[in-house]
């Protein structure tokens, strides 16, 4: 019985063993191929601190870029996922700054709880970039430079094509956010009500439920909203992003209403928006580019690492409106 | 291979000969219930450090991620220890830190943060005590409602301390790697281990756990221990939300969405049963260890993490498969129908 | 289970409900009342939400409550078994419901819906012998065996799809069946039905059922009676997995899209309506039918606040208060009526 029981655990532990020693073999065998492909002299050795990766679809188009960036420049690229949890991130940002690397690259899970991460780093020297979401005004001084969207800009471009579809008219309209909690669903909230408030104060926002990014949450919710404030009171629906969009289109497919007849906006131009750009049920979107996101991350930080630190700070991501005009052109060809 | 784990097998050809101190070792041996943990604690050490030595260089990052995954599951040992389940652990943490965010005074914030853990204890033990309802059931419909409530109390996003300075301080090493996270984890250990091996109340849990209506029958009294462990839990996990909001400077209404799952995993790792009566803070402790040891390596090495996760995965099923209690009941189950193949051949 | 056996399980069924004569004697109004509450308080639910609250009472807000109710019930309906098998829950089904709906759309794409359910089905008999060797064979606790699968499971599909998101043609069968529809009933609703008929047969009236039922109220009593306790419990996890994979399906056919994170809190989601439909956690109790009324309990609560413009943390909250209360009410029937 006894020999048995042993045999059993240490068969499972050898297992886990081995499990152990060849992952780590994969890691360091998939790290070794940027060695020596720099075209500079010298190679950086970088961390970028992500909150997504190869889990979700933006961060799936945003590595490649990355790591194709960071081949050609001779950047050595150690890539993590917190998975949108702070306090995974702020325990990988120790782990990036006791490795001592040349610069790390942060993508904040949480915008409010990256001040200590930044201050660690500064404390030990180590310079920072910041991708895809800034960190808080009152942060910045601590980083070295911003590239990405400007999500609460989005927001606000957004907003934009809504006021001058509306036009002066009064109307109302849906709001489909992101998930609750998540800091971009947060900023690109913010930049589209202040710009309604502020631009065009004729449209009212009569509902707002979180979609969840997903298509399937979103056109419930949709659908549950146009209940709640009957049909004939909606002309408008504005959701945090293309996909929850498509939710809402469904939504009204689904009740016999001709989306076309509504005043719809998203942001994303991504493989599921921008088809429906071009066939008139979305009215506009936000191009948001994951390749130059995940490539500009890295410029950034080589223009820092050899003495380059832009000015301004911020690069940003340009915020190209794409409506049924420009939706056929290739410089917006979606992405992701 | 653990000394643990090798030294009965000796003691089979051994024991009968010398007797004494050896048969005292193996029935102290047999009784511990670490062994798996301990096994597993020095593959992953060995591994690391053959691999990413840079994990025992940057210690100080290792024991705080350790100190991240242990701290909750301490308190949780303390309940699961009586065959009760606390799944509110993680929302008590979010509610707790949004609470002590929420209030401009940093002392008043962190007593309030500690009330609400305490009385989210005492809610929990209510409906376990007094309703009767099972723990696992009550402890769901919490995890809920307290998530819930941090969603709005927090107004959805999340709060900003109103002194950061204090938090940047707090985060800062007060003598080598000891920063006050890994002090305060330190601290609960100690205060943990004392109470459940020399206090009567705390090994009275074991007993609780065991054998709850021979508890009642030994006079103990079984409903004051099952709310002094909901107390502890939702006490530590208030602790560790404290803990977390200080160190990220804001309280997040999404937080700890990590920490139930690996909680539980280290209690589970570190032998801990789930249906009470055996385990030790000490086994979480070590599961703890190999947890934050293995993901500190696995992301220094740039593992990705859907990997890390199928490696956690793995490890895990591996670690409850292969609980020594449950595949001597297996083996036994195997033997026995072995035995009525063999009975229903012979006749024939 | 083998066939010969069937006496010898109905004899443990019996057997293993002893409590079955005496409680009539102890009968009372109140346990009566405590047993039917999900009924009861669905009925008072829905009389509310039609007096009360505008628009809920119109077909697409009833189209609306049955797409909330579809997936979420298929699962939860196929769980009832792990949950009456007295092994608490299987939280794998979040991995398994996301894994199947990728599966669907993506090899769907490439390959044809059929290799897609063929593919699908594998994956699901997988999931449901790996939970189940591991929870009866090896008696490890189904809680952290699932944890573990779901770790791997969703740590797999991550990796392997990329974490993309997949979507189908719009003129595809895939987006036909999820637009299908008979006058206000979604086809998924019909599906849900149709999956809970079905389970509700195996459960109450096969012997594989009535092994699950008397394992979950008598382990060693069952095993003792020579079942082959293992067998049940692979069982029990084969049927949520393919019920999982079924749920996966519709959810997938009814945006017409896949995504690893499509099917998040699904396990505490579904375990929260077998509980509020009054199947014990303890094993042995509860029926699929009880899981069916749950459902419907949390999705018109759920279109119902939503109706009302309440946010999400309230909506959080609502839901962690009837869990406890549905169960405390439960708890404190029975106490009153033994008295």
């Amino acid at each position: 019985m006894r020999n048995t029981r042993i045999t059993f655990s240490a068969i499972g532990l050898v297992a886990a063993a081995g499990l152990v020693l060849s992952g780590c073999a994969a890691a360091d065998s998939s790290d070794g191929g940027t060695d020596g492909a720099g075209a500079g002299d010298e190679t950086f050795e970088v961390y970028a601190l992500l909150p997504q990766g190869t889990d979700q679809p933006y961060g799936t188009t945003y590595l490649p870029p990355m790591q194709a960036a960071a081949d050609e420049l001779g950047i050595n690229l150690t890539i993590t996922n917190s998975q949108y949890d702070a306090d995974q991130q702020a325990s990988e940002c120790e782990v990036a700054v006791a490795a001592q690397p040349d610069l790390i690259i942060l993508w904040p899970a949480v915008g409010d709880t990256v001040r200590p991460c930044l201050a660690a780093a500064n404390a030990a020297g180590i310079p920072v970039t910041v991708t895809n979401s800034d960190v808080n005004p009152e942060d910045q001084d601590l980083t070295e430079a911003y590239s990405g969207p400007d999500t609460y800009g989005q927001g606000v471009s957004s907003a934009e094509i809504m006021c001058d579809l509306v036009g002066g008219e009064e109307v109302g309209i849906l709001v489909v956010n992101g998930l609750t909690g998540n800091s971009t669903a947060i900023n690109r909230n913010a930049g589209f009500v202040d710009t309604i408030e502020a631009n065009c104060p004729n449209v009212t926002i009569l509902a707002e439920q979180p979609g969840n990014w997903n298509k399937d949450d979103s056109q419930i919710a949709v659908s549950e909203m146009l209940t709640a404030v009957g049909p004939e009171n909606v002309q408008g629906i504005y959701a945090a992003d293309d996909t929850m969009v498509a939710g809402a289109i469904d939504a009204l497919k689904a009740r016999g209403i001709d989306p076309a007849s509504l005043y719809i906006t998203s942001i994303g131009n991504t493989f599921l928006g921008n088809p429906l750009v071009v066939s008139g049920e979305l009215d506009g979107t936000v191009f948001q580019s994951s390749s130059w996101d995940g490539e500009n991350a890295v410029r950034v930080a080589y223009d820092v690492l050899t003495g380059n630190t832009p000015s301004p700070r911020e690069l940003f991501m340009p915020s190209v409106k794409v409506t049924a005009d420009n939706a056929d052109d290739p410089s917006v060809a979606p992405e992701w | 291979m653990s000394t643990a784990e090798k030294q009965p097998q000796t003691t089979m050809h051994l024991g009968a000969a010398r007797g004494g101190w050896f048969d005292q070792l193996k029935v102290t041996l047999a009784r511990r219930t670490e062994g798996r943990g301990l096994a597993l604690l020095s593959v992953v050490i060995v591994a690391a450090a053959i691999l990413e030595p840079v994990v025992f260089t940057s210690y100080q990052v290792t024991l705080g991620r350790v100190a991240l995954i242990g701290l909750v599951a301490l308190g949780l040992t303390a309940v699961i220890l009586m065959g009760e389940l606390d799944l509110s652990v993680a929302s008590t943490l979010a509610v707790s830190g949004v609470v002590m965010a929420s209030i401009p005074d940093l002392w008043l914030g962190i007593l309030a943060a500690l009330a609400t853990g305490l009385i989210i204890g005492a809610i929990n033990a209510f409906f376990v005590v007094v309703v009767g309802i099972n723990s696992f059931i009550a402890t769901l419909g919490m995890l809920f409602a307290l998530r819930g409530l941090a969603f709005v109390l927090s107004d959805e996003k999340p709060v900003r301390l109103t002194d950061i300075d204090a938090g940047i301080a707090f985060g800062a090493p007060l003598l080598g790697p000891i920063t006050p996270r890994v002090l305060l984890f330190v601290l609960a250990f100690v205060a943990l281990q004392i109470f459940l091996t020399r206090v009567k109340a705390g090994r009275e849990f074991y007993a609780v756990g065991g054998n709850r209506q021979a508890a009642v029958d030994a006079g103990i009294p079984v409903r004051r221990r099952i709310l002094t462990g909901f107390l502890i839990s939702g006490f530590v996990a208030s602790l560790a939300g404290i803990i977390n909001t200080l160190e990220r400077t804001a309280a997040d209404p999404t937080a700890g969405s990590t920490v139930l799952l690996a909680s539980f995993a280290a209690a589970i790792i570190g032998g801990v049963v789930l249906n009470g009566g055996r385990g030790s803070v000490l086994g979480t402790l070590i599961g703890a260890f190999s947890l934050g040891i293995l993901q500190i390596a696995l992301t220094l090495s740039g593992v990705q993490v859907d990997i890390q996760d199928i490696f956690i995965g793995v490890i895990l099923l591996l670690a409850v498969i292969t609980d020594p209690t449950n595949l001597r009941a297996a083996l036994a189950g195997v033997r026995s129908s072995l035995r009525s193949r063999e009975r229903a051949q012979t006749p024939v | 289970m083998s066939r010969e056996s069937e006496t010898l399980t109905e004899t443990i069924a019996v057997a293993s409900r002893p409590e079955a004569g005496i409680e009539k004697k102890r009968f009372s109004l109140l346990l009566w009342m405590a047993d039917r509450g999900v009924i009861v308080f669905t009925v008072l639910l829905i009389l509310a939400a039609v007096i009360f609250i505008d628009g809920f009472a119109t077909l697409p807000n009833l189209t609306d409550v049955f797409y909330r109710a579809a997936p979420i019930g298929i699962v939860a309906v196929g769980m009832t078994f792990v949950v009456i098998s007295a092994n608490y829950l299987d939280l794998s089904v979040v991995a398994q419901v996301a894994t199947s709906a990728v599966i669907f759309i993506g090899i769907s794409n490439e390959f044809g819906v059929f290799a897609a359910v063929a593919v699908a089905s594998l994956v699901a008999m997988l999931y449901g012998i790996v939970n189940g060797l591991a929870v009866g064979f090896f008696k490890a606790n189904a809680v952290i065996v699932t944890l573990s699968t779901t770790f791997i499971g969703l740590g797999i599909l991550r990796w392997l799809s990329g974490g993309s998101i997949f979507f189908g043609p719009e003129d595809g069968p895939i987006r036909a069946f999820g637009q299908a529809r008979f006058g206000p009933i979604p086809l998924s609703a019909l599906v849900l039905l149709l999956v809970t008929i079905i389970l509700w047969f195996v459960l109450t009236r096969t012997t594989f059922g009535f092994a699950v039922r008397a394992y979950g109220s008598n382990k060693s009593a069952t095993r003792l009676a020579g079942v082959n306790t293992t067998a049940v419990v692979v069982g029990a996890f084969v049927i949520t997995a393919l019920s999982a994979m079924v749920a996966g399906f519709v959810l997938a056919a009814f945006s017409n899209t896949a995504v690893s994170s499509m099917s998040d809190g699904y396990e505490f989601r579904a375990l929260a309506a077998i509980i509020i439909g009054g199947t014990s956690v303890f094993g042995g109790k509860g029926s699929v039918l009880r899981t069916l009324l749950g459902v419907i309990f949390v999705s018109v609560l759920t279109n119902i606040l939503v109706l009302s413009g309440i946010g999400f943390g309230f909506q959080q909250m609502a839901i962690g208060a009837l869990i406890v209360l549905a169960v405390s009410v439960d708890a404190l029937a029975r106490r009153a009526a033994k008295k």
